[in-house]
């Protein structure tokens, strides 16, 4: 393990300090609990939206706090659910008399903290409800049991924009099924990365091999085998995810590609360009193109490809601006 | 005893945590052969630390029975974040919701509470009966409790956890015929006949110490 740390046991802790000494403008924590982490300051009248999940996938989950975006973050420890206590503190500081949306992945782990959090809220008579990103088709073949993984940006988009234009909360959370209808993903991994807890790598791969399919903690995917070219690997992801979400030609879609942390921004273009000719080619339009770290592994190399078809509600809310202390949007 | 003052909550969990501390290292053994091994550790953890978590929280609940086990169950969830403590503490908070309001518990309460804590872990787990979990001890005894004060509404709190501990009881012994869905136990699912779902045990335990603390 090669890392700069200080400790292993204090990596989260230390990674939060660091954020909210560089960003405390924009980003504050509740409870006196580094990882209870919320929006400075937040606006009357709006939908709350709170999300939560392990530590290691910058800038998910946090790195979504901020306007036009999300309101407050569970922060847990390396690929660890935040404490069902932690999601509650953060609701009653961000809850801003318009109750609060939960948008988080589809893990157990989570879903039992977010749903005790809920049962607590319901406590307080806080209005909660939920929804789950779960756009990796090849983590299962039931829409249902899929994880979260990438794709969850445009859940937080849509959901965030009408938050903001002042949507009540059954109107935030129709936004981000919307999106979360229209949306899938289809990720690879190069290589594992480290839990610095644990010291080694979370799963073996050859020199030249890839695994495809793999998910952000290193769950097993579709295949292991040797390493293909970015338009090799751009064709069947396509295949993949078109065959489970069908977009007609002439329909419009946002794209995003999303490195998982150890990939270049170089290659992530490449990927990128490969994708967007072979969409072209089937007559669909991309709209818009969004490349970079949306959803990382810590070190892991590989990337993924979300697709979001798009209709003109979809559109305003990718259009939106944001800004966060890890996205800027105008 | 007849029934249990706001008070004496905490002292009603104390028992509910010596008998874990008692139980320990056995249910890690029956743990360790079919499942993650660390259920005698989990459960000592929790139940030891719930009795502090609710003292912590008597004045803040303001004599308010469910409030302050929802708090308490919420708490010790932090303390045990694993599928088992999650399932436990989300029993409480749906016993304690069951409660909210009541100063006191009775026989009629307590086998609400009872209630609660079974449609609690059966939320959280999405499990259901014959499925060779803590469901299958915990629900015959939330319903034994229910019989119970049913056919004498006048019914002791003491009374009401003698029935349900017979139910429980009962409940763990048909897990033994019962095949695994969840967890390791699915995985080795041969390997169960005939053994006692450890999850259903230490669901019959919970409610030992309940009825230990009555009959004292």
């Amino acid at each position: 393990m090669k890392k700069i740390i200080n400790d292993p046991v204090s990596y989260v802790d230390d990674m939060l300090k660091g954020i909210y000494a560089a960003h405390a403008d924009k980003v504050k924590y509740a409870e006196d609990d580094l990882r209870c982490y919320c929006i400075a300051e937040k606006k009357p009248g709006k939908v709350a939206i709170v999300t939560g999940g392990g530590t290691g996938h910058l800038p998910l989950f946090l790195g979504y706090v901020g306007e036009g975006l999300i309101d407050g973050c569970g922060v847990g420890g390396v690929f660890q659910s935040p404490s069902p206590e932690q999601i509650y503190n953060i609701s009653k500081e961000v809850e801003a008399g318009a109750g609060v949306l939960y948008l988080y992945g589809n893990y157990t782990g989570d879903i039992m903290t977010f749903d005790m959090a809920t049962d607590l809220c319901e406590m307080d008579d806080i209005p909660c409800k939920s929804i789950v990103g779960a756009d990796d088709v090849n983590s299962h073949s039931d829409p249902g049991t899929r994880r979260g993984v990438a794709g969850i940006y445009f859940m937080y988009k849509a959901a965030g924009a009408r938050a903001a234009e002042g949507g009540n909360l059954d109107e935030v959370l129709a936004a981000a099924q919307l999106a979360k209808d229209n949306t899938r993903t289809v990720g690879f991994a190069l290589t594992p990365c480290v839990i610095p807890e644990v010291g080694h790598a979370n799963f073996e791969l050859g020199e030249n091999e890839m695994a495809m399919g793999m998910g952000i903690h290193g769950e097993p995917g579709v295949w292991n085998g040797p390493l293909k070219t970015s338009a090799a690997i751009a064709a069947e992801s396509m295949e993949t995810l078109l065959k489970d979400m069908p977009v007609a030609s002439g329909e419009e879609v946002a794209l995003l590609i999303n490195g998982l942390g150890a990939t270049s921004v170089e290659e992530l273009y490449i990927l990128s360009n490969d994708v967007t000719e072979y969409l072209t080619a089937r007559g669909i339009k991309v709209y818009k193109t969004i490349v970079g770290e949306y959803a990382t592994s810590m070190e892991m190399a590989g990337a993924s490809i979300s697709i979001c078809r798009l209709n003109d509600e979809l559109k305003e809310y990718v259009d939106y601006p944001v800004n966060t202390p890890f996205i800027c949007q105008k | 005893m007849e029934k249990l003052q706001f008070e004496q909550i905490p002292d009603l969990f104390e028992s509910i945590g010596n008998l874990f501390m008692e139980k320990k290292e056995e249910l890690c053994e029956m743990d360790a052969r079919l499942g993650d091994g660390d259920l005698g550790l989990t459960m000592s953890k929790g139940f030891a630390e719930l009795p502090n978590l609710l003292r912590e929280g008597v004045q803040d609940a303001g004599g308010d029975a469910g409030r302050l086990l929802m708090k308490a169950g919420m708490k010790m969830s932090s303390v045990v974040p694993s599928t088992m403590g999650f399932l436990m503490a989300s029993g409480i908070m749906e016993g304690g919701k069951a409660l909210k309001g009541r100063t006191e518990m009775d026989g009629a309460a307590l086998a609400e509470y009872l209630a609660g804590f079974a449609a609690g872990v059966q939320k959280r787990g999405k499990c259901s009966i014959g499925q060779r979990t803590i469901y299958d001890s915990v629900k015959p005894a939330a319903d034994a409790a229910k019989a119970c004060v049913e056919t004498n509404p006048e019914a002791t709190a003491k009374e009401v956890a003698e029935a349900a501990l017979e139910a429980a009881a009962k409940g763990v012994e048909a897990t033994k015929d019962m095949v695994p869905v969840f967890g390791k136990a699915a995985v080795h699912a041969a390997k169960c006949s005939g053994i006692a779902d450890q999850g259903a045990v230490a669901g019959y335990y919970k409610i030992l110490g309940i009825r230990n603390y009555l009959s004292a």
